[in-house]
């Protein structure tokens, strides 16, 4: 699964992702390819990735190699997924207690695409945090641990 | 039809039909169905057996002068009516037998079917070691969710317990296990939380070179694709060799036009050139005066 979707490998490469990507809901999957629940996620966000494709360009990144990003958005469960629109990180509020990214895998690929689907209406109107249309309880819940922030 | 009485599943398209009765001049009901299940050709018996229908048959062939032989084809006497009767009781019991065999038939697949997917659980579970349990499903993942169902299963070491239709919300309860990559400890730089400058807005690590050459050749490019798509369009359209950095005067509009004149249209324009070159000359002035301050 996670041969269908493109990879980004360094720094330079998510930067160029971010910066370049216009008009269309940039999601970046952060997490590592032999994983179970990456695994499942993988393969949600390839079997959607065509039909999003005018609203969404998707790729994944492995934690190892781009430690910066795994740092700054303090990722420590996988996978974790970033979305971006025009160069400007999107937070979303899906009952979770972190809003900057999405813990875990989706339960239905409807729950991706609609997801996906607010993201693009809110920042095609200028929001930069949207309310996410998924049910909390299909929500993967996980402990946010605060280290001394 | 007496003496074969016949019971079928009720069809609601076909089994509703009615027969017109000529003598009783209304219509009846075909065939009795009750529930789901129907008695062909009931209703018309059961019609022809009555008291009412004799009587109105009598009637017609009375009034209609009718061969009286004929009549007794269209009556059922009582007698005949009974014979009808046992054998639908006997048609009814063999329904349900059939009934019966049928639900037993389908009984006997679903246990089958069970019994295959408890094998392959049990095959599953032994060559198994560590706890990771998660992997192994996964690696084994048959239709869909079960995942859970096995890890349930494996779990609270239920034997022959049908536990085929799990509630969906447990694929979420046997997968909390997402895997923790450790703490990101990140002092003095900051992260997302604390608004920390985002890694793709620094510039630090980029050569200051290559950041020049990216600039004009870009738009360079963007250029060359405008002119591309003008390619396309065909030569001897209108304007196509339009000079766009001529150099254009005051009078190449007619803006001359005075609305509440009277007299002919030369003196108008005679008199917005007068005007303009009017203008001209105060912009010229006004231009000269700090050039010769400046000097």
């Amino acid at each position: 699964m996670s041969f269908l979707l493109p990879k980004l490998t360094s720094k330079k490469e998510v930067d160029q992702a971010i910066k370049s990507v216009a008009e269309k809901v940039l999601v970046l999957r952060f997490g590592k390819d032999d994983d179970p629940v990456c695994l499942q996620l993988d393969d949600i966000l390839a079997k959607t990735s065509h039909d999003l494709s005018k609203m969404a360009a998707i790729y994944l990144v492995d934690v190892n190699k781009v430690p910066v990003y795994t740092q700054y958005f303090d990722i420590s469960y996988i996978p974790s997924t970033v979305f971006f629109f025009n160069g400007q990180h999107m937070k979303v509020d899906y009952g979770s207690p972190d809003h900057t990214k999405f813990v875990g895998s989706f339960k239905t690929k409807q729950d991706f695409i609609d997801l996906i689907e607010v993201i693009y209406r809110g920042a095609m109107r200028g929001k930069l945090i949207v309310q996410s249309p998924i049910d909390p309880k299909n929500v993967p819940k996980y402990d946010l641990l605060y280290q001394g922030i | 039809m007496i003496k074969n009485a016949v019971v079928v599943k009720y069809e609601a398209g076909e089994h509703d039909q009615l027969f017109w009765c000529l003598c009783c001049k209304r219509e009846v009901k075909r065939h009795l169905s009750h529930g789901s299940l129907t008695v062909l050709h009931g209703g018309l018996l059961q019609h022809m057996a009555s008291l009412e229908h004799k009587k109105e048959a009598n009637k017609f062939w009375w009034e209609n002068k009718a061969e009286a032989k004929l009549k007794q084809q269209f009556l059922i006497s009582p007698e005949d009516y009974e014979r009808f009767k046992s054998s639908l009781v006997k048609a009814l019991d063999a329904y349900e037998e059939k009934e019966d065999e049928v639900i037993k038939e389908m009984a006997s697949h679903i246990r089958e079917v069970e019994q295959s997917r408890q094998e392959m659980v049990h095959a599953v579970l032994e060559p198994q070691t560590g706890t990771e349990f998660c992997d192994e499903s996964s690696a084994f993942s048959t239709p869909g969710g079960h995942k859970s169902d096995i890890t349930i299963i494996t779990e609270e070491q239920l034997g022959p317990s049908v536990i085929q239709i799990t509630p969906d919300l447990d694929w979420m309860e046997g997968n909390h296990a997402l895997t923790f990559i450790g703490h990101q400890e990140s002092e003095g730089k900051g992260n997302v939380h604390t608004g920390a400058k985002p890694p793709w807005l620094l510039q630090d690590e980029e050569e200051f070179g290559s950041k020049q050459q990216i600039g004009p050749s870009y738009e360079e490019f963007l250029k060359e694709k405008e002119k591309q798509k003008l390619k396309k369009l065909p030569a001897d359209r209108v304007g196509a060799n339009f000079d766009h950095t001529s150099q254009t005067g005051e009078g190449w509009l007619p803006s001359f036009g005075r609305v509440w004149n009277h007299g002919r249209r030369w003196q108008s324009r005679h008199q917005f050139k007068a005007e303009s070159s009017q203008e001209r000359d105060s912009q010229r002035k006004t231009r000269k005066r700090p050039k010769s301050e400046l000097q």
